[in-house]
């Protein structure tokens, strides 16, 4: 009796292995690494969001205002015209930091340490954060936002919302938004299924 | 896998060395190439994010210059629903405007087919341009109609001059879900005319009496 080989061909599979780690890998964008977890509420839009030129102002549960664009050169650009109005000046290491930086939520006073400081206290620094000021006494948000279409003129607004914030921080936030002639912008939502009549 | 290869190629080595030295052996062992595929197979799988988020489109009226230049609504084609905490919804036909004769309320939840649904509600005052638009999806979906098309119908549908306006006014104690899930009743039950509005004193205490 012929003894039976234990080994088998494994060619397809790890051919199909591969195949399946290059597509992964060609079609993975890192979710970038955000301050804050923010639960949305969701509605039965499909409206997909747009993949670039995005300025998105997050709003977390406890009503706090973080912001967001995308794309590095807009970022320095943004952030060199805040310091100049705000009066903070940035030293090139720090614009550079800033131009990778995912969302943020200080206000310009802090900017300096929060790009300054490293992984574990900047998450210290988000935890205590309250957040961009946007009541309409010191309104920071509106600067954000002026300066940030005045860099991209293309740039969609989306506002992402925690369900359980309270309502008058986000009537703010659209204030400010309408304050700057923003009438259309996008709420993101989760999706769910519409109901059948 | 792995151990078991190596042992079997070992131990024929050293048995038969001088025979195999001269044909030898095409295989390598592929195990730690495919064992480090299948992690990398199983780290992508498990950091990629497929779904996008999905986004609700909304315009909000643009503020006039001057205030006389306000569009009326009429008292017959308006709906105010007033939004609160714990997710109380309290509504009334009308504007509410008039001191005079203080609106009829009535107090409505979010459920969908609840006896007080507010969903009910809006649809029973959007009966006619909900249907019209129904209809123009179906063919759309039948392919009667071409896309495009259908859009600028229920466009027009949903802009019609005299149809329902509601008014949603959120109190400062109500939460930005209840806000997203009126605004998406709008979406649902084809209101094309709608407005976030601030919410007045009277309506405040409106809102204290209907407990």
């Amino acid at each position: 009796m012929p003894k039976k080989s234990p080994t088998l061909d494994m060619t397809p599979m790890v051919d199909l292995a591969f195949l399946l780690v290059t597509f992964f890998m060609l079609t993975t964008k890192f979710r970038p690494e955000e301050p804050v977890i923010v639960d949305t509420p969701s509605s039965i839009s499909e409206i997909k969001l747009p993949e670039r030129d995005i300025m998105m102002i997050t709003i977390d549960k406890d009503g706090r205002v973080f912001f967001d664009v995308d794309g590095k050169q807009t970022r320095a650009k943004i952030i060199e015209q805040m310091g100049e109005r705000y009066k903070v000046a940035f030293t090139p290491e720090e614009i550079k930091r800033f131009s990778v930086l995912s969302s943020f939520g200080v206000p310009m006073e802090n900017m300096k340490q929060l790009l300054n400081a490293k992984e574990k206290e900047r998450e210290a620094i988000n935890k205590q954060t309250k957040g961009i000021p946007a009541d309409s006494l010191h309104n920071e948000l509106a600067d954000w936002i002026n300066y940030g279409r005045n860099a991209n003129h293309k740039f969609r607004i989306a506002i992402k919302g925690d369900g359980q914030a309270n309502y008058p921080i986000v009537k703010d936030v659209i204030k400010t938004l309408q304050s700057q002639k923003v009438n259309k912008f996008n709420l993101i939502t989760n999706l769910e299924e519409a109901p059948k009549n | 896998m792995s151990e078991v290869q190596q042992q079997d190629s070992g131990g024929s080595d050293k048995k038969h060395k001088k025979i195999r030295a001269k044909k030898s052996s095409t295989h390598i062992d592929m195990t730690p190439m495919v064992d480090l595929a299948f992690l990398l197979l199983t780290f992508f799988m498990l950091t990629t994010t497929f779904s996008k988020p999905k986004t609700m489109e909304i315009n909000m009226p643009v503020k006039p210059d001057k205030p006389e230049e306000e569009q009326k609504i009429k008292e017959s084609q308006a709906l105010t629903i007033l939004l609160s905490a714990n997710n109380k919804i309290v509504w009334y036909t009308g504007l509410g405007d008039d001191p005079e004769k203080p609106p009829v309320t009535n107090v409505a939840d979010f459920s969908l087919n609840g006896p007080r649904g507010i969903h009910k509600v809006i649809l029973d005052r959007n009966q006619d341009i909900f249907k019209k638009v129904q209809l123009t999806k179906d063919s759309v979906a039948r392919g009667i109609l071409k896309e495009d098309e259908g859009k600028k119908h229920i466009a027009g549908y949903k802009g019609f001059k005299d149809g329902l306006v509601v008014l949603i006014k959120p109190d400062s104690t109500a939460k930005y879900k209840n806000v997203v899930d009126i605004l998406d009743e709008m979406n649902v039950c084809a209101v094309g005319r709608f407005a976030i509005v601030d919410i007045t004193d009277s309506e405040k205490e409106l809102l204290k009496s209907t407990n």
